[in-house]
């Protein structure tokens, strides 16, 4: 059997090579045997979408968002989580796998890519992640790209810090009751909590100061989502509710987060609640949001339903401006997604994805569909933040 | 929502201290440590909200109920629809060779859970529901479902579905997952 099928192989590696020269046509005759070559990749680009596939499954495909083509793949295990360098210089991948596939001795680690070659760097080995995928809040970078912290859950809550220049695992902290976490510039990082305070984690060499915000949401009667949205120039946090309440915090020794304001009002309607039998827009999917940085516009998700419908796919895309706090975009969707991006480049495209595994790539400031791409990925989507 | 809060508290009060009770247990490090303080607060989780639920009298009025709730059934056990998966997510066991409370052969039954608080439209009561994943073996892939009733984020990681709970079994691999019904709510 296994002889069969080495001679198979053989035969069509033959044909292969063959096939050319078999194949007489005028136009195409190549005269000599080609020769098997490995290409490389710029660093990573703004207007370039990265996808993860589906869950359960590996690799996160890289497109164009002005061609709509894939330009290759980073390898992210299974319910890994992906960061890019701020300076481009390296893709992490925060990954656990097993000696033996499914079982055996497990290992958790911070996989290092090279991003012009996607060839492998090292492996930072860790104590541990929380295996889930689907959040870009569980495997951060500091601004500088010198840092990363990873959430812990097993099932007690920390983090890990791993130091990115030396390329080592430094420590863990401790951190019960919060999740999700915020780059905190000079600071450390914060995290929500489940008492709705921000924590602050003030890291001071071998300790840290943690301390409480006041509170400011109700995690369980209208949390936040934990897919928080940073923006590293501005040192800003935006942050989502179920019910549609946008808040945003500036991060420091003590973040001061803003009062909310209803997207729904910010539409000219009035307020979504937390009530059953209230039919209004609402926000929902796993990445129901994007921040495009360059303009301070937040794109949403939005679905008409009623609440307690956090997860569902999309049936319009709302593009909010922070700062006068209106409405300014409703762009029909198809296909109800449930994870968005936008590009960080002036041409500001968006990238929705969903349960078919399609991607469409839209032009935010017209919302034409550009591309539909089959088989993009049906993942979490990431793009290269400005530093 | 009010069932929630009845079932935490304050997640200030309740949520908060229930995972701290975590932590704390866990200064000596390792896995087993942690795990014997998940193992030790599993219980917890589900029985301290109890008499805090029946004191409130929680609104349960069509009017009050979710969309999920109004339109569950208690006739077929491997239908997303089925009362008592409001807030599950993952592939039934009872579409993979297991049952409502019951891991398929080879799975393992996680020690601890994620947790729901369901209506059963027979009786308009409210019940404590523990979701617990069955491990150590590839996705099962049937009757996927999702629902979300009550279903908070990863800081409240109890009522989060999203989070595989094969912690402490020998793989972490996720199969599918049950809905054990643990007493009134």
């Amino acid at each position: 059997m296994k002889l069969a099928g080495m001679l198979a192989q053989l035969l069509t590696g033959i044909t292969l090579v063959v096939a050319p020269v078999v194949t007489v046509n005028a136009e195409t005759v190549v005269p000599e045997a080609e020769e098997a070559s490995v290409n490389t990749m710029p660093q990573p680009q703004p207007g370039w979408f990265y996808v993860r596939g589906g869950w359960g499954t590996a690799g996160t495909s890289i497109f164009d968002s002005q061609s709509g083509k894939m330009v290759g793949m980073v390898a992210t295990s299974r319910d890994s989580d992906l960061a890019i360098d701020p300076a481009g210089k390296a893709y992490y991948v925060a990954e656990t796998i097993w000696s033996k596939g499914n079982r055996g001795t497990r290992q958790d680690m911070i996989t290092v890519y090279d991003p012009v070659t996607l060839k492998l760097q090292t492996e930072i080995v860790t104590p541990g992640r929380l295996i889930i995928g689907g959040f870009k809040t569980n495997f951060i970078l500091t601004d500088d790209g010198k840092t990363a912290y990873d959430y812990n859950f097993d099932p007690a809550s920390s983090v890990n810090i791993i130091d990115l220049s030396k390329r080592k695992f430094v420590r863990a902290i401790e951190l019960p009751g919060c999740a999700s976490l915020i780059p905190n510039s000079g600071v450390g990082f914060s995290a929500l909590c489940a008492d709705g305070t921000l924590a602050t984690v003030a890291i001071k060499g071998a300790t840290q100061d943690i301390t409480r915000s006041e509170p400011f949401f109700d995690a369980a009667a209208d949390p936040i989502f934990s897919n928080v949205v940073y923006d590293r120039q501005k040192k800003l946090a935006v942050m989502l509710s179920y019910t549609g309440q946008v808040r945003v915090a500036t991060m420091g020794r003590t973040p001061g987060v803003s009062a909310p304001f209803s997207l729904q009002e910010a539409g000219g309607m009035r307020a979504a609640d937390d009530k059953p039998l209230d039919i209004a827009w609402y926000p929902g999917g796993m990445q129901p949001m994007a921040l495009h940085r360059p303009t301070g516009t937040l794109w949403v998700l939005m679905h008409k339903g009623e609440y307690w419908t956090h997860k569902a796919g999309a049936e319009e895309i709302w593009g909010v401006d922070l700062k006068t706090r209106n409405v300014v975009k409703r762009i029909p969707v198809e296909h109800e997604p449930g994870n968005i991006e936008i590009t960080q480049d002036d041409a500001a495209m968006i990238m929705v994805n969903g349960m078919n595994n399609d991607a469409m790539i839209i032009d935010s400031r017209t919302g034409e569909v550009k591309h539909t791409i089959k088989n993009a990925g049906g993942g979490l989507i990431t793009v290269v933040e400005p530093r | 929502m009010k069932i929630v809060r009845d079932m935490l508290g304050n997640p200030d009060a309740q949520g908060e201290k229930l995972l701290r009770r975590f932590a704390g247990a866990t200064s000596r490090r390792g896995i087993l440590s942690r795990l014997g303080a998940a193992l030790v607060a599993a219980p917890v989780f589900p029985l301290l909200p109890v008499s805090r639920a029946e004191a409130a009298k929680p609104d349960r009025s069509p009017e009050a109920k979710t969309a999920f709730a109004r339109s569950a059934q208690t006739k077929d056990d491997t239908k997303c629809d089925y009362w008592r998966y409001c807030a599950i997510d993952g592939a039934l066991c009872t579409c993979c060779g297991g049952g409502i409370h019951t891991c398929p052969a080879g799975a393992e039954p996680s020690p601890v859970s994620w947790v729901g608080s369901c209506i059963n439209p027979d009786d308009g009561k409210a019940y404590m529901i523990a979701y617990r994943d069955c491990c150590g073996k590839p996705a099962c892939g049937q009757c996927g479902c999702d629902n979300i009733d009550r279903e908070t984020q990863l800081y409240l990681p109890q009522l989060n579905n999203n989070v595989i709970w094969c912690f402490g079994t020998s793989s972490m691999e996720y199969h599918c997952s049950t809905a054990m019904m643990i007493g009134a709510a």
